[in-house]
């Protein structure tokens, strides 16, 4: 680490150097462990020092990996796991699957590979990034998918069978989040392949969501597809919907697209309006508001992370404090803690050592650099690293109050848990390039700039590189647009707050301010370092 | 994310669980920290019964912060562990009895007991200079005052002092003794950084210094405004009335900020109070004693004595004048610390005015802050002139009266300001802002008369005062074009000038916990010593640092409470 780019604090020069590298660490005893023990199964059973399947042998854990191991720097590794891949998998089987989990794990991980293969020197065909194995593969797999979008509504059923579609007698029922966590990955797909079908069923699934949100501007939790019904009506910000509001944000920042980031904007104003209360965010009816559930979820904590993307630092960083809290209390998140109780609720009490609150004090810390943000990544460090590591691996904790483990590693700890975690100690890390440096890639449309930065990842934090969205188009205006981007970014030298509003079209003519550009920060945020927080200036 | 289980296989396997790993050693066998790393709380009560001071560190051995403190309570227990037992329990062993009976949201907890009393639970900043500093105070809660040189030491303090006079000769305790001291301690609960001092008096003659004469009486000192006498006619003698009325009636000129990395509204609340000259100063809680500290004490009781229109010294004035009353408020001395402390200019110079008596029958004044603001065509050397031009200012004052500004007639409660053109000179230009003052608030203004009663007689006084200071100007950057996003209301007021209706408050904060708050406001980090001053206005959104080149020392100092016009409360 560059000592010179970090805050002086008191405690921080004691621990900055070796976290790092006890993260690089952590990942190879999981890794080397599941190459060990569990291979070519799907997962490391940790306890038993054996492998699972728990998708139908995709050697899961290998392959959710894979993107960490770059991340560490680990270029060889990463090639020859690649090569692996490459050698192909048979996706004509007669398995059901969720249309969510194989988008999110397996297209959105092949096409994070298939963009980023090159920069690992992994040799490309000739029309990379607009054609090449890892691009077949993930269009091959989102084909097998597309039959669950044939719903009189465009949402998608939650299970299809990869060789017949939906089963007669599938439920209609599925998670909001997994009918509006497709646009990430289809729109690349269609960028990169020319065929916009999948960008098409995924836009229309999210505009159902939206047509469905109640008076008040919520949604719930669960939906039958086909008669646009909601099943249940708990409206909140995590398990079930998460990943949707995530979507909406990064679907956003990576089209460029206003209308996507405006349905955010004014579900988080519904949302701030109904369920936050004191900086918790809590669950409440879908139609009138009343709370239903007191209760903190683990994985609403990628919410403050979501937030920094819009710039609302302020909120994020005070809502994350208070996650904060509970972790100093467990070691751990639990899946619920009941917020007035100061308590885990009742067999929910485990800790699957999810990533999504290292997830948000990875992108808190971009924005803010408040050593906070690092002391929470001690903490995890140290927490999993006592509670959790055994002699095969790491086990999820079955219960947060005497910290008993269980026989499973998910595959989340390689591919997040551990990624976020090490980006978070390194500050010089590729991903987190602002545009300094690119490369220039010949395609056969024309010359194309990729890996400038503002990678967006997926909900399984497989970083996608929006530059490459441009490179396999035909219209030559498009690519125009990005090399203008990039010149302009060169004449505003060092400029740190280089945002695309200023060539987004300004037809209006009014001074509205871009939905798209990031707000500049209150005066009072320089001092919101430490646990200070600032309330509203009303 | 993660929305239903994954399939899983049907095997026993599946099925496997294992409990937390056994506990072990948190702190090395060589520690003097005895560590009952199963959570014995119970042999931990036992051996305390033992011991007149006993130190407890409650940790979670997966407890990151647990970690990094476990070297820093060493180090105090190497200090100390002759007189104090040093205890660690792991308090999150779900076997061990501490689990079992203490409910904890967060680690550590450190708890302190003087014998019976406490727990005295610490929640300062986690070094070991200043858990020592606690520790000790635990130890020696009343400070034994046995000379009259102790006393004035005591006294001098700027952190406030409460005494206690007790005759001993009655055994085998004086009546309320006990309960003094337990207040002391009690207050360290509150108290966790230990501001209030106490200490006890037990010479006849010394306790008539103050004066106290009977035994039991007990006295609170304070600088600005008046010295307290407990009463026991109105309160109830007890610990936690004592304490109670300490904290509430102690004074806070200065105010130490130790933000502990918790969500906290510190600053917030603080800072919403007003602009706020803040401080940074490395601090070492067992330091013998802190001549900054000293220097910078007296500028704030010197801006506080104009403030609040009192004359008041560090140490107790009626030492000197032994008859005097104890309780008789201080006289106001109108007209003595005026001249210091508040014709300074700064760059760009500025002077606060009060408009000529020319309708005296109004009980309200019209007060403005005069400013020549160089703007074009001047190069930046004109910054390193010592002081501005006594010419200038008083050129400044004739263009304003030429230009009969409407200000006569406005009686306003806000601020107004206008820029005016010199007619001589294209390079700079004036601004004044004025507001009217209600003159029974503002006493001072009447002393001030005598100086500004004509515009010639107040700044030649100025000007004399210039002579004699040769030391550099006090460099208050305005920042602000640095950082995005905030701003300054109207470029053309540069530096401080023209905030009338705003009192600094102050604030000190440790370098050596807070320095992150200085990078912030700008604070350069090429420069060694860890001293710096900034003054942040919040509500106006912006802030001014001082040159860190400048050593922060009583002149300098005197100069950025002056750059603060003291008109207005």
């Amino acid at each position: 680490f560059n000592g010179s780019l970090w805050p002086l604090y008191l405690l921080m020069d004691l621990f900055m150097d070796p976290y790092g590298e006890r993260v690089k660490s952590m990942f190879y005893h999981a890794y080397n462990n599941y190459l060990e023990n569990a291979f070519p199964y799907d997962e490391l059973r940790p306890l038993t020092c054996d492998g699972q399947d728990t998708w139908g042998r995709y050697c899961a854990d290998l392959r959710f990996s894979v993107l960490t191991l770059w991340i560490l720097g680990n270029v060889s590794e990463f090639q020859r796991v690649v090569n692996v891949l490459q050698e192909g998998v048979d996706f004509d089987i007669d398995v059901n699957a969720s249309v969510f989990e194989t988008n999110i794990r397996v297209v959105g991980g092949l096409l994070s590979a298939h963009l980023l293969s090159k920069r690992a020197g992994v040799e490309v065909e000739a029309g990379w990034p607009c054609s090449g194995p890892l691009l077949r593969m993930a269009e091959e797999v989102a084909r097998k998918l597309l039959p669950a979008f044939w719903t009189p509504t465009g949402m998608p059923y939650g299970t299809v069978n990869l060789l017949h579609g939906v089963n007669p007698g599938e439920t209609p029922v599925t998670c909001t989040a997994g009918v509006g966590t497709f646009i990430v990955e289809f729109a690349t797909l269609s960028h990169l392949t020319g065929d916009p079908v999948f960008e098409d069923v995924a836009r229309k699934a999210l505009k159902a969501l939206w047509k469905n949100r109640s008076e008040i501007g919520l949604v719930g939790n669960h939906i039958d597809v086909a008669a646009a019904k909601w099943v249940a009506q708990d409206a909140g910000i995590g398990a079930g919907v998460d990943s949707y509001f995530e979507y909406l944000v990064k679907g956003a920042i990576l089209l460029q697209d206003e209308e996507l980031m405006s349905m955010f904007l004014k579900y988080n104003k519904a949302i701030r309006n109904y369920t936050k209360f004191d900086d918790w965010y809590l669950w409440v009816q879908m139609y009138k508001g009343t709370v239903s559930m007191p209760v903190f979820q683990s994985l609403e904590a990628y919410w403050p992370g979501l937030q920094s993307l819009i710039g609302d630092i302020d909120h994020a960083m005070r809502t994350f404090l208070n996650y904060y809290t509970v972790w100093k209390q467990f070691g751990g998140l639990p899946e619920f803690y009941n917020i007035p109780q100061g308590y885990t609720v009742e067999k929910r009490e485990g800790y699957p050592l999810r990533p999504e609150l290292i997830e948000s004090a990875m992108y808190l810390y971009r924005a803010t650099r408040n050593p906070t943000l690092l002391e929470l990544g001690r903490d995890a460090v140290e927490s999993i690293e006592k509670i959790s590591k055994v002699d095969c691996g790491f086990a999820t904790i079955k219960d947060l109050r005497d910290h008993r483990l269980d026989n499973r590693m998910e595959s989340f700890f390689l591919a997040e848990t551990v990624k976020y975690l090490y980006l978070l100690f390194d500050p010089d890390n590729f991903i987190h390039n602002n545009g300094s440096n690119f490369d220039v890639v010949l395609t056969p449309y024309g010359e194309c700039i990729l890996g400038a930065g503002g990678y967006i990842f997926n909900t399984e934090a497989h970083p996608i590189d929006p530059a490459a969205l441009h490179c396999c188009r035909k219209r030559k205006e498009e690519q125009w647009e990005v090399e203008d981007l990039m010149r302009e970014f060169y004449s505003l030298k060092r400029s740190k707050k280089f945002t695309f509003k200023q060539t987004l079209d300004q037809r209006d003519g009014e001074t509205r301010i871009p939905l798209l550009s990031c707000s500049s920060q209150p005066f009072n945020s320089k001092l919101a370092v430490l646990g200070q927080v600032f309330l509203d200036n009303t | 994310r993660h929305i239903g289980p994954s399939a899983s296989p049907v095997d026993r396997a599946k099925d496997v669980t294992m409990p937390a790993k056994l506990p072990v050693n948190f702190f090395s066998s060589g520690s003097p920290v005895t560590d009952f790393f199963q959570g014995q709380l119970d042999y931990a009560e036992r051996i305390r019964q033992d011991s007149e001071v006993t130190f407890y560190f409650f940790y979670a051995p997966w407890c990151g912060q647990s970690i990094t403190v476990r070297e820093e309570i060493e180090q105090v227990a190497r200090r100390l562990s002759d007189q104090v037992l040093f205890v660690a329990i792991n308090c999150w062993w779900n076997q061990g009895k501490c689990r079992k009976q203490k409910h904890f949201f967060y680690f550590p907890v450190i708890y302190l007991y003087h014998r019976r009393f406490g727990p005295i639970e610490y929640k300062g900043p986690m070094n070991a200079a200043y858990i020592e500093k606690f520790v000790r105070r635990v130890m020696t809660p009343l400070l034994y005052i046995s000379s009259r040189s102790k006393l004035l030491e005591f006294l001098s303090d700027y952190e406030p002092g409460v005494l206690g006079y007790f005759e001993f000769n009655a055994s085998p305790q004086p009546p309320g003794y006990l309960t003094f001291f337990t207040s002391a301690l009690h207050s360290l609960k509150k108290d966790y950084l230990g501001t209030i001092h106490f200490g006890v008096i037990t010479n006849q003659q010394i306790a008539k210094e103050i004066p106290l004469t009977h035994s039991g009486s007990i006295y609170l000192h304070r600088h600005v405004n008046t010295s307290l006498i407990y009463p026991r006619e109105v309160m109830n003698y007890t610990a936690e009335n004592i304490c109670k009325w300490a904290l509430e009636n102690r004074e806070a000129f200065i105010h130490w900020l130790r933000p502990h990395g918790g969500k906290s509204l510190l600053l917030n609340n603080e800072l919403k109070k007003g602009p706020a000259l803040l401080l940074f100063i490395p601090f070492n809680p067992l330091a013998e004693s802190y001549p900054l500290l000293d220097e910078i004490t007296k500028v704030a009781l010197e801006y506080n004595r104009c403030n609040k229109n009192q004359a008041t010294e560090p140490a107790v004035p009626h030492l000197k004048e032994t008859d005097s009353s104890p309780l008789e408020s201080r006289m106001p001395d109108v007209h003595t610390p005026l001249a210091e402390t508040f014709s300074i200019t700064k760059y760009p110079c500025c002077n606060t005015v009060v408009l000529p008596q020319w309708y005296s029958i109004s009980r309200t004044h019209n007060v403005c802050e005069l400013c020549v603001n160089q703007t074009v065509g001047v190069k930046q050397s004109k910054v390193n002139l010592p002081q501005c031009n006594f010419l200038e200012i008083e050129a400044a004052l004739d263009s304003f009266y030429l230009k009969e500004h409407t200000f006569f007639q406005v009686v306003s409660n806000t601020i107004e300001c206008s820029n005016f053109l010199s007619y001589y000179s294209p390079f700079s230009y004036y601004t004044a802002c004025c507001r009217t003052i209600n003159r029974g608030l503002m006493s001072f203004i009447s002393s001030e008369k005598t100086f500004f009663q004509t515009p010639k007689a107040a700044f030649s006084s100025h000007a004399k005062k210039c002579k004699v200071d040769t030391h550099s100007i006090p460099h208050i950057e305005d920042r602000n074009c640095l950082i995005p996003g905030s701003h300054i209301g109207g470029t053309n007021i540069t530096g401080l000038s023209c905030r009338t209706n705003k009192t600094l408050n102050l604030y000190l904060l440790d370098s050596n916990l807070s320095w992150i708050y200085a990078e912030r406001l700008g604070a350069s980090q090429a420069i060694h010593t860890k001293e710096f001053a900034a003054i942040v206005d919040l509500q106006d959104e912006a802030h001014y640092i001082m040159d860190q080149n400048q050593a922060l020392i009583k002149s300098t100092l005197g100069k950025v409470f002056s750059g603060a016009p003291i008109t207005g409360g």
